[in-house]
């Protein structure tokens, strides 16, 4: 298990490697026999229903849910420093355990009260 | 109506194949041929069989029944097989494409339809071949005022991105691209990168339906992230390790999915959610805003995201079945050696596949094709059978639900563990 290293990580680089030598052929060859017609502008209009586009197609947006947005930051990083301590279960102490429900028990206090406020000021 | 241009005539279309013929022949001649001697003149040769593998040698090997044999073992223990080959990308493009079909197929049955019918003699088995030609051979509209660079590079990402999740998955003992010790966190870290080139693709295609799907693939990883790393976690704990090979040899004599049937139902509906299928297909909600951030896709763009759709479906349902499923463990029931025992001739042997052939390797493979192949079709079943889900539900559903319920097994996990049920000394422990 110390053995680990960057070299370990090298085959995954080279799958990606050959996604993308599998991937960019598909698109060459296409460009290659496909006809290209381009004496129509209207054709390269953003897609809108057939109505002409109006106004920008990289508008300002509501971003909503913004909310929930903020605790995926901290507990996406929990989730994933609770692997550090799965993995290790077997050869931790059985009272190792205990700080780890507290530290739950924190996180989870947290998130209850942060649903219920984000819900009680409706600041979805 | 299709009609020939005015100029054309027999003898310019055979002239300009002549012209193909003789570019490639000069090509060939004076780059490939030297490119190739370059290379052999520095790159050192392998051994096969204990004789220096020349490109001599290797053209006889292979022409000779008796001696091609060991030059296969050779390139089947090589890197550059496990990942073009094997359980890397043909593999996984194989099942891809079988997936498209099947799906269709199956769906087309769910609804009392036929499905594709025309394309092949038998049930319409070249429908993917036709659907294939077709899309390399229409044009590639690129809107107007789109970045080019990256709407040309997202389907390209996309795809190697798909196929870098297969290089973390054991589809038999020591039959994986990329063995880690980390081997379940590499997959999580890879498949974030998903809704990223979505929000890319949809914000370089410069119109407003692409954009409101890639803002909603990235509301769908927030709601279905956090339940889906949790769920896997309970496996983790029982098996004590992350790599996903440990993971699927601890679970030999009894699959995780008898213990652990809560994360295992949090894992499907997360994946479900992670490859954007009903009922969770909102980034690209057909039926509300065109079809979302594939909108402004055409052609072989479109192709390349249906192709890593289909490979991520396949890599999700694989871990599926290495996290709760038993990976590739299953009764044998591939004989000891293939053919009637005795003496072989030379091409029987290379029939039966003398040393290549290994009974459990073969099962293994077997058993997790199946159960691969079983998963899928679980996670194609609700497109016919299930209405899209609101995105207020699907956050709602994500963080007050997924996220408890996968809790709920994570703490059965723990007592497990602490009753000596599993563990070192746990009594289901296998080894």
């Amino acid at each position: 298990m110390a053995e680990e290293t960057v070299l370990n990580f090298v085959p995954i680089l080279y799958m990606l490697g050959f996604g993308l030598v599998a991937a960019i052929p598909a698109l060459v060859i296409s460009r290659l026999i496909s006809p290209r017609r381009r004496f129509n502008p209207v054709k390269f209009l953003p897609m809108e229903c057939g109505q002409m586009p109006s106004g920008e197609g990289r508008s300002h947006f509501m971003m909503q849910y913004y909310s929930y947005i903020l605790m995926f930051v901290v507990f996406d990083v929990m989730a994933i420093f609770l692997y550090a301590w799965g993995a290790s279960l077997f050869s931790l102490p059985r009272a190792a355990t205990l700080p780890m429900m507290a530290f739950l028990g924190i996180m989870f206090a947290a998130m209850g009260y942060a649903l219920f406020l984000s819900g009680r000021k409706g600041i979805w | 109506m299709a009609s020939y241009p005015q100029e054309f005539r027999f003898g310019n279309f055979i002239a300009s194949i002549i012209w193909l013929v003789f570019w490639v022949l000069l090509i060939v001649t004076l780059v490939a041929l030297p490119l190739i001697f370059i290379i052999l003149f520095y790159v050192p040769l392998p051994l096969a069989n204990g004789e220096v593998l020349t490109p001599y040698l290797f053209l006889s090997m292979v022409v000779d029944p008796t001696r091609t044999l060991p030059i296969l073992q050779f390139f089947m223990q090589t890197d550059l097989f496990k990942i073009a080959v094997f359980p890397g990308f043909t593999y996984a493009a194989l099942i891809a494409a079988v997936t498209i079909f099947v799906e269709r197929k199956f769906l087309a049955k769910m609804q009392l339809r036929i499905g594709p019918l025309y394309a092949g003699k038998i049930e319409g088995i070249f429908q993917l071949l036709a659907d294939g030609l077709k899309l390399v051979s229409k044009e590639i509209i690129v809107p107007s005022g789109a970045d080019k660079p990256i709407f040309w590079a997202a389907p390209i990402a996309f795809v190697a991105t798909a196929a870098a999740v297969t290089a973390l998955i054991p589809v038999a003992p020591g039959w994986v691209v990329a063995d880690l010790d980390v081997g379940i966190v590499a997959v999580f870290a890879i498949l974030g990168f998903f809704p990223l080139i979505a929000l890319l693709f949809s914000w370089a295609s410069n119109s407003k339906y692409p954009f409101i799907g890639g803002l909603r693939a990235l509301h769908q990883l927030i709601a279905f992230e956090i339940p889906f790393i949790l769920s896997a976690l309970s496996a983790v704990l029982l098996a004590g390790t992350l790599n996903l090979s440990g993971i699927a040899e601890a679970q030999q004599p009894y699959w995780f999915v008898l213990f652990l049937p809560i994360s295992a139902f949090v894992f499907y509906i997360s994946s479900l959610a992670e490859v954007e299928r009903v009922p969770f297909d909102l980034p690209e909600a057909e039926s509300e805003i065109v079809a979302g951030w594939l909108t402004e896709t055409s052609g072989m763009i479109y192709g390349l995201i249906q192709l890593g759709t289909y490979i991520k479906l396949y890599a999700l349902s694989a871990i599926f079945v290495v996290l709760f499923l038993g990976g590739w463990s299953g009764p044998q029931i591939f004989p000891q050696e293939l053919g009637p025992p005795g003496e072989k001739t030379p091409l029987e042997q290379m029939l039966t596949l003398e040393g290549i052939y290994n009974p459990g390797t073969a099962n293994a493979i077997f058993w997790f094709t199946l159960k691969t192949f079983g998963v899928i079709m679980l996670m194609l079943l609700p497109r016919g059978i299930s209405p899209r889900i609101r995105i207020d539900i699907l956050l709602h559903t994500g963080w007050y639900k997924l996220i408890v319920l996968s809790f709920i097994n994570i703490f059965i996990a723990l007592a497990l563990v602490y009753g000596g049920v599993f563990g070192p000394e746990g009594i289901l422990t296998s080894g």
